[in-house]
């Protein structure tokens, strides 16, 4: 069962100077989990999301992705790390404004140095996937919000990671278009197998969740 | 407004001080070298017309001879006439003299001797009244060889016997007094005494008039051989000498305030690009479009005048330091003499530090103007930023079809102005086609580079963000274009020199006795002494050649004529001839070859008759010719070919040194050319000539040789070291282009940091975004290098079709040097990456890496 599990967080601890963010977190997430962390603002979500990505550094604890002890891989193998096993979508959706939808959504395939001969057909499966045949050659400022975070969430999911993290990616849309956004990412990540943990204020996106987590300054809750 | 700049803009300023420094220092150091330039000509020019005017009075007119300065010496026996003209009130008889003192040590001293009437000399030439020495004798003023000096001559001569070289011997005076006439050495001699003492009886070389009220000098009727000169003709002549080679230098010099200029527009477009958010909320708060536009002019006015301030400043101290240092010609070689005083000029301050503010302003106007238009809903939410319209390149088009145009324009005030407008308007219409070249390189190279991320994130970033590119590039476009065309301008000229050189020396071995064509009648071989010279052993053979100085009564400097033995047949030869050889139109017609610039400014055409009274005149008007050949019929020359001349831009004519004797019974040579025998030892040959002239060894030691490897590589050597500074122009130009650069990637680095932590996130090292940026920064100067290369390429075709042809009336070949223009935008495309990536890592080491967490 324990190769089963993505991300294993223990006793994890963050201060910044003299203040705790949050203590004694412990965490597991499975492969194909969806995991949703709720909270108050300022209690450190993005902050424990930042240390999951190998983004940021915690001060007790450890903390295990696929095996791999985060907090004994340098910056360079960090980087390599998230190269291969990681996908993010953000709030403000992120995505190159002088790279065309395709080559948004190509980006990490070819920093995977992947065939051209794969990046293609991968793509424009992603493309079909999110809603967005046929849109592959249109630059970002041509896109709607909901349009560019599903191209967000192409791009998280193109290289098939075991670990997608998302930051509210719901916060920049109005309701209807946030559902269809979360089905995309939900439906896709499933299908993937990828473990999914989710940081939001938003009731109706974590209720989607198999697992929904309370984040506060003690640690964490079910 | 105020309140405006005072936070608004400041805040701006104290947050990027080094950037607007970058823009302020260039346009500083545009009028600084514009403004030195005009002030050191202008300092040397008055210097020159101060001297002059102390020398010659302050005639209405002057009555001179048809053969030029220092070989213009005419029959006395005609002043009598002009005297007593009815409408002459004095006349001033006058004999000048340009040749060697000898001092102390046998070193040559280039003096100019003056015979004048003491007595009449307070009414016309207050300045070359004779101060007798308190020891002199009695009527020292009109004694036999009694000389007296200016304080230069006297510094440089002593004030006892003097050594005056005259023809191929050494008179020798005595020092009697002084003059007060300031300037460069000149003697002065009662003019009965002079004529004595260097042989030149009865004759004069000016005389100086001063009219009766409301009498015009033109009333006076001359012979062919005398012309009447205005007093300012010799000060215009100069001003003309050195006017063209002055304009090029202030145009160089402009070469940094251009640069300047894109600076200015490069800082400022980043800047509004990096406030559009603050502009877009001035404007929802009350802030109206015309208003953000004025705000922006404002700031660039504000740097604009502190940069002309600084400039003007620093321009006075450069002036300074190059009178010092450099002359008054800064190099050139057109004014002689001691180092003039600085000349300052308010009102050239304020046209140079105009044109300062103005390229600060005119820099400005587009930024300003996409202030003016933000859209500013759109730029709240920061939806503004991205260019991927494309704009019409007409407008580009049609100022590059301007340009076409004006380059053909003839000049104005023998000035090439419409070139140097045809040159800006190719520029900016060049950098106007900038983003559509950028769409057609990287158009086509983006698919090549799609499966690579690193090399396609940079290609593609400068493709869809061309306006952005535009704008980074500007200045390295700008510095680079005129430094390509100057660097190909001034190659083509060295190669066209070098041949040039190669035609006009074709015997190994030269001698004269000076290098000075004023001292071309003083100072010369004689025929015995050419004939003993040619008999020497060791020598196969010898040619001379005849300079003559053609003074033609208007503003423009001399023409030189050169007597040298040339025929038909063989000219090709012998001269650098441009285009064909001409038959003679008329039976007995005598061939002549004439330099470019007489085409240009003295009506002479190719294959026809040249009737000017002032050839035929000048070519006669020697005292033997003027006794034997009075009363032949006159010569008709025709123009049998045209030849380059890159010494004589006012004009030079060649004709057979045959036909000259014939003509003018002058058998005097000046430059002799030796062609020894094989195996023979030139330094003997040497040794040998100057045996010739071993009754006075002052004399021998003014005999002059050169190889003409020496004269070609002496002549190499000036022609480097006078267009060195174009040299270091073009490294200020690029410096500040490439400060551009930097300005720009750092400013964009900045404002890109979220990008960057996106990057970060995707899996890209530190190092691999630093690449990024690196890649960035070639694509884009990439793009630079490649238009500055081919505008660069244009603007040198209308420099060296155009421009020199109207400034100096000489062409040249085109001659590219390939390989230095590569090695010139390689470097720029290095020096660009590298910029590029020390910005980028200035601004990474910020923590982009962690910029994207601002919304987590």
């Amino acid at each position: 069962m324990s190769e089963a599990i993505v991300v294993r967080i223990k006793d994890l601890a963050k201060r910044y100077g003299q203040t705790n963010v949050f203590t004694g977190v412990s965490l597991q997430v499975a492969a194909g989990e969806f995991v949703a962390i709720v909270g108050d603002s300022g209690v450190g979500k993005s902050t424990l999301l930042n240390c999951m990505a190998g983004l940021d550094h915690w001060d007790a604890g450890s903390l295990h992705v696929q095996g791999a002890d985060l907090g004994a891989l340098s910056d360079e193998q960090l980087a390599l790390w998230r190269r291969k096993s990681v996908g993010f979508v953000f709030q403000a959706f992120h995505v190159l404004p002088h790279l065309d939808v395709a080559q948004n959504i190509g980006l990490p395939l070819l920093l995977l140095k992947a065939q051209p001969a794969q990046i293609t057909p991968r793509v424009n499966t992603m493309l079909q996937a999110v809603g967005l045949e046929g849109l592959g050659a249109r630059l970002p400022q041509e896109l709607s919000g909901g349009q560019l975070q599903r191209v967000a969430i192409a791009r998280a999911l193109v290289h098939a990671p075991a670990l997608v993290l998302a930051d509210e990616p719901t916060g920049n849309l109005d309701p209807s278009t946030a559902e269809k956004v979360m089905d995309a990412l939900i439906s896709q990540t499933r299908s993937s197998g990828a473990a999914l943990v989710l940081v939001t204020h938003s009731q109706a996106a974590a209720s989607r969740a198999d697992r929904v987590l309370h984040l506060t300054a003690q640690g964490i809750r079910a | 407004m105020m309140d405006l700049l005072r936070s608004f803009s400041w805040q701006e300023l104290r947050q990027h001080p080094w950037r607007y420094a970058a823009a302020l220092s260039s346009i500083a150091l545009g009028v600084a070298l514009a403004f030195s330039v005009h002030l050191i000509n202008a300092s040397a020019l008055a210097e020159f017309s101060s001297a002059l005017q102390s020398v010659q009075g302050q005639p209405d007119a002057s009555v001179r001879g048809v053969s030029g300065s220092g070989s213009g010496h005419f029959d006395e026996a005609v002043f009598e006439t002009i005297a007593a003209h009815e409408a002459v009130e004095l006349a001033f008889p006058v004999l000048e003299l340009s040749t060697y003192a000898l001092n102390s040590n046998n070193k040559k001293i280039a003096v100019r001797i003056v015979g004048l009437d003491a007595l009449s000399a307070a009414q016309m030439a207050p300045a070359l009244i004779p101060r007798p020495k308190e020891t002199a004798a009695r009527f020292a003023l009109f004694a036999p060889r009694q000389a007296f000096l200016n304080a230069a001559a006297m510094q440089a001569l002593g004030d006892a016997e003097l050594r005056i070289v005259n023809g191929s011997r050494i008179e020798t005076l005595q020092a009697a007094g002084s003059i007060s006439a300031p300037g460069a050495p000149l003697i002065v001699m009662d003019l009965g005494a002079m004529q004595d003492a260097f042989n030149a009886q009865g004759q004069l070389s000016r005389i100086d008039l001063r009219m009766r009220a409301g009498a015009s000098p033109s009333s006076i009727t001359l012979p062919s051989h005398l012309l009447l000169a205005q007093p300012d003709d010799a000060g215009e002549r100069t001003d003309q000498l050195s006017r063209a080679y002055r304009v090029n230098m202030t145009v160089l010099s402009l070469v940094a305030l251009f640069t300047g200029a894109f600076l200015v527009y490069s800082v400022l477009t980043l800047a509004v690009a990096k406030r559009a958010q603050q502009f877009a909320l001035l404007g929802v708060l009350g802030l109206t479009s015309r208003q953000r536009l004025q705000l922006v002019l404002v700031e660039a006015s504000l740097l604009g005048a502190l940069g002309a301030a600084l400039g003007i400043a620093l321009g006075a101290g450069l002036a300074t330091w190059g009178l010092r240092a450099l002359g008054g010609d800064l190099g050139g070689g057109y004014f002689s003499g001691a180092t003039p005083p600085l000349q300052w000029s308010t009102f050239a301050a304020i046209a140079y530090g105009t044109l300062g503010w103005l390229a600060s302003v005119a820099g400005a106007w587009w930024p300003a103007r996409a202030a003016q238009s933000l859209p500013l809903a759109q730029t709240l939410k920061g939806l503004g930023h991205v260019h991927s319209q494309q704009r019409k390149p007409w407008i580009a088009l049609l100022l590059i079809a301007f340009s076409a145009l004006f380059s053909w324009a003839p000049p104005l005030f023998g000035m090439p102005i419409a070139a140097y407008f045809a040159v800006g308007l190719l520029l900016v219409g060049g950098m106007g086609l900038l983003p559509w070249g950028v769409s057609l390189l990287y158009d086509r190279l983006s698919p090549l580079v799609a499966t690579k991320a690193l090399p396609m994130l940079a290609v593609e970033r400068a493709r869809r963000m061309r306006e952005v590119a535009v704008v980074a590039v500007s200045g390295v476009v700008a510095a680079l274009s005129l430094g390509v065309a100057l660097t190909v301008m001034v190659s083509s000229f060295r190669v066209s020199v070098s041949t040039w050189l190669d035609t006009m020396l074709p015997a190994p071995l030269y001698t004269r006795l000076t290098s000075s064509t004023q001292m071309a009648d003083g100072l010369y071989f004689s025929p015995d002494r050419v004939q003993a010279i040619a008999m020497l052993p060791g020598v196969q053979r010898v040619e001379g050649i005849r300079l003559r100085n053609l003074n033609l009564g208007s503003t423009l400097p001399d023409v030189q004529l050169i007597a040298r033995p040339i025929k038909l047949q063989n000219a090709a030869k012998t001269l650098p001839l441009v285009g064909e050889i001409f038959q003679p139109p008329a039976a007995g017609a005598i061939p002549v070859f004439v330099s470019e610039a007489m085409l240009q400014l003295h009506q002479a055409v190719p294959g026809q008759i040249y009737d000017q009274k002032w050839l035929v005149a000048g070519i006669k008007s020697t005292q033997s010719a003027t006794e034997s050949i009075a009363n032949q019929t006159p010569p008709v020359f025709y123009v049998a070919g045209v030849w380059r001349d890159y010494v004589r831009q006012f004009g030079s004519i060649v004709m057979d040194h045959a036909q000259y004797v014939q003509l003018s019974r002058d058998e005097r040579i000046n430059d002799l050319a030796i062609w020894p025998q094989a195996n023979a030892n030139t330094l003997a040959i040497q040794s040998q000539v100057r045996q010739l002239f071993s009754e006075d060894t002052a004399l021998a030691n003014l005999v002059e040789f050169a190889s003409s490897a020496e004269i070609r590589s002496i002549s190499l050597k000036m022609f480097d070291r006078s267009f060195a500074v174009t040299y270091w122009l073009q490294a200020v130009a690029i410096a500040i282009g490439l400060f551009g650069i930097a300005t720009s990637f750092s400013a964009q680095v900045l404002s890109r940091r979220k990008e960057f932590g996106l990057l970060a996130h995707l899996g890209l090292t530190r190092s691999q975004i630093l690449r990024v940026v690196a890649l960035e920064g070639a694509a884009w100067t990439a793009i630079g290098a490649i238009a500055g290369c081919m505008l660069g390429l244009l603007v040198s075709l209308v420099l060296i079709h155009v421009v020199n042809p109207q400034s100096f009336r000489w062409t040249m070949d085109m001659s590219i040097p390939w390989l230095r223009l590569l090695y010139l935008a390689a470097a720029v495309m290095l020096a660009g990456t590298i910029t590029a990536w020390l910005a980028g890592r200035a601004a990474a080491s910020r923590d982009a890496v962690l910029a994207v967490k601002e919304d987590w």
